[in-house]
């Protein structure tokens, strides 16, 4: 459950990192909405995705993902993907 | 897991009858190399300036994932997803003007001759020929008409040619006899191409010069807004249509650009549009329709009667002349 949080909290400061002027202020929850409420575009998304690998080290291109990420609503989708692509990570390297 | 179910299957309201009129196959042989390569290069630049660690082989590696699905299965499933019920797929002619292009001209009509076959009524498509091609560009696109069952001519100026140019006339004539429309590129686009040939004005010539053939104006809510509203409001024959307002969600979620478009009285002539798979790594289908059709979005503000104009009868509109006998028999 800790490990949980934790991973939480990183991908939350991450979301946080990628999000840029207006939107600066905004609170944001696991229920955010990543395009309405953060304005998160094409450039935002990618920015996300590369920031998440540099975080984890992962490099997606390497995995064989079923996410897909231009199904992600909320923030909460977005750390419910980060969860299963490091599980996924994980499960690989004891393979 | 990360699909949130309340989003999938379930149409916005009232939405059931949208039509697409701005989508592409989704396959890397659709498209030149050195195209995607030049609008990748500009993200990265982009990116790379916030201090995201990106290089144009990992950006390539995501958009070419995209990028897999050459006969529209995907594609179809997206649209039963949002309720769209019929989208329209443009053959952009890059052959003439850039030369690292996978297919012939010849061989992506008949690609997409494929898909109207596979998917009865999911699809119509406007055949693009660059204009140079001349003659034989002109007997492949009446043949698109006459045989493929293709419904109008799609132009993509930034190749390097004036829409009102002389040597598009045949194809005009084409279209009028055809009664089908002709939808061009407006804009700046890759850096591969050049940005001289794509102010909305250059169809001025061309529209005046055959009144009976409808132009739409692609992307009129984002690139030269006030030029594309102005035509539409003043040039009888002249459309346009909203796709690439993605884009603009980044800063402006509310999505004001189309807002203002559908705000002026020319409601009669702005179609929706995705410009499918261009913005699949920010979204689907059914996100955009919602970013378009929610309860507070850009339509807010119209009557029902206005947001099916532009969310399906303005194109239907168009695309209903082309169904008239008399244009079925080959004139060239």
């Amino acid at each position: 459950m800790e490990t949980q949080t934790h991973l939480e909290e990183q991908i939350l400061v991450l979301v946080a990192g990628t999000i840029s002027g207006k939107f600066k202020k905004t609170k944001i929850t696991p229920e955010t909405h990543l395009q309405r409420e953060l304005g998160l575009d094409s450039l935002g998304v990618l920015s996300l995705v590369f920031r998440f690998e540099e975080a984890f080290g992962i490099d997606l291109s390497q995995m064989d993902l079923k996410i897909d990420i231009a199904k992600l609503r909320t923030v909460r989708d977005v750390m419910n993907a980060g969860r299963d692509i490091l599980d996924q990570a994980r499960t690989r390297q004891n393979v | 897991m990360f699909e949130n179910p309340d989003h999938l299957g379930v149409p916005v309201a009232g939405t059931s009858q949208i039509v697409d009129c701005h989508c592409h196959i989704a396959s890397e042989a659709q498209h030149s190399r050195s195209f995607i390569d030049g609008s990748i290069s500009n993200v990265v630049a982009a990116l790379s300036a916030q201090g995201v660690p990106v290089t144009a082989k990992k950006l390539s590696a995501l958009f070419y994932r995209k990028m897999q699905d050459p006969l529209c299965d995907e594609l179809v499933m997206e649209m039963a997803q949002s309720g769209i019920s019929k989208s329209i797929l443009l053959v952009a002619d890059f052959t003439y003007a850039l030369k690292d292009c996978a297919l012939t001209i010849e061989e992506s009509f008949s690609r997409h001759r494929d898909v109207l076959v596979r998917h009865p009524g999911k699809f119509e498509v406007f055949g693009g020929v660059d204009p140079r091609w001349g003659n034989d560009g002109l007997a492949l696109f009446e043949r698109s008409l006459v045989e493929f069952g293709f419904r109008g001519l799609k132009l993509y100026p930034p190749c390097g040619f004036n829409p009102s140019d002389p040597a598009l006339f045949p194809f005009y004539e084409l279209c009028a006899y055809h009664r089908v429309p002709v939808l061009l590129h407006i804009g700046p686009t890759s850096p591969a191409l050049s940005f001289e040939t794509c102010h909305p004005f250059l169809i001025d010539g061309a529209a005046r010069r055959f009144p009976t053939v409808n132009f739409i104006l692609a992307h009129g809510a984002v690139s030269f807004t006030e030029e594309c509203a102005m035509m539409c409001r003043f040039r009888p024959n002249v459309y346009l249509d909203i796709s690439g307002y993605q884009a603009t969600l980044g800063w402006d979620p509310q999505c004001s650009a189309v807002k203002n478009t559908v705000s002026q009285g020319i409601n009669h002539k702005v179609l929706f549009g995705t410009d499918w798979p261009v913005f699949r790594l920010q979204g689907d289908q059914l996100s955009f329709v919602e970013a378009i059709a929610r309860e507070d979005g850009p339509l807010s503000q119209l009557n029902e009667r206005e947001k099916s104009l532009v969310l399906h009868k303005n194109i239907q509109g168009l695309l209903q002349a082309a169904e008239c006998p008399a244009a079925q028999t080959a004139i060239a």
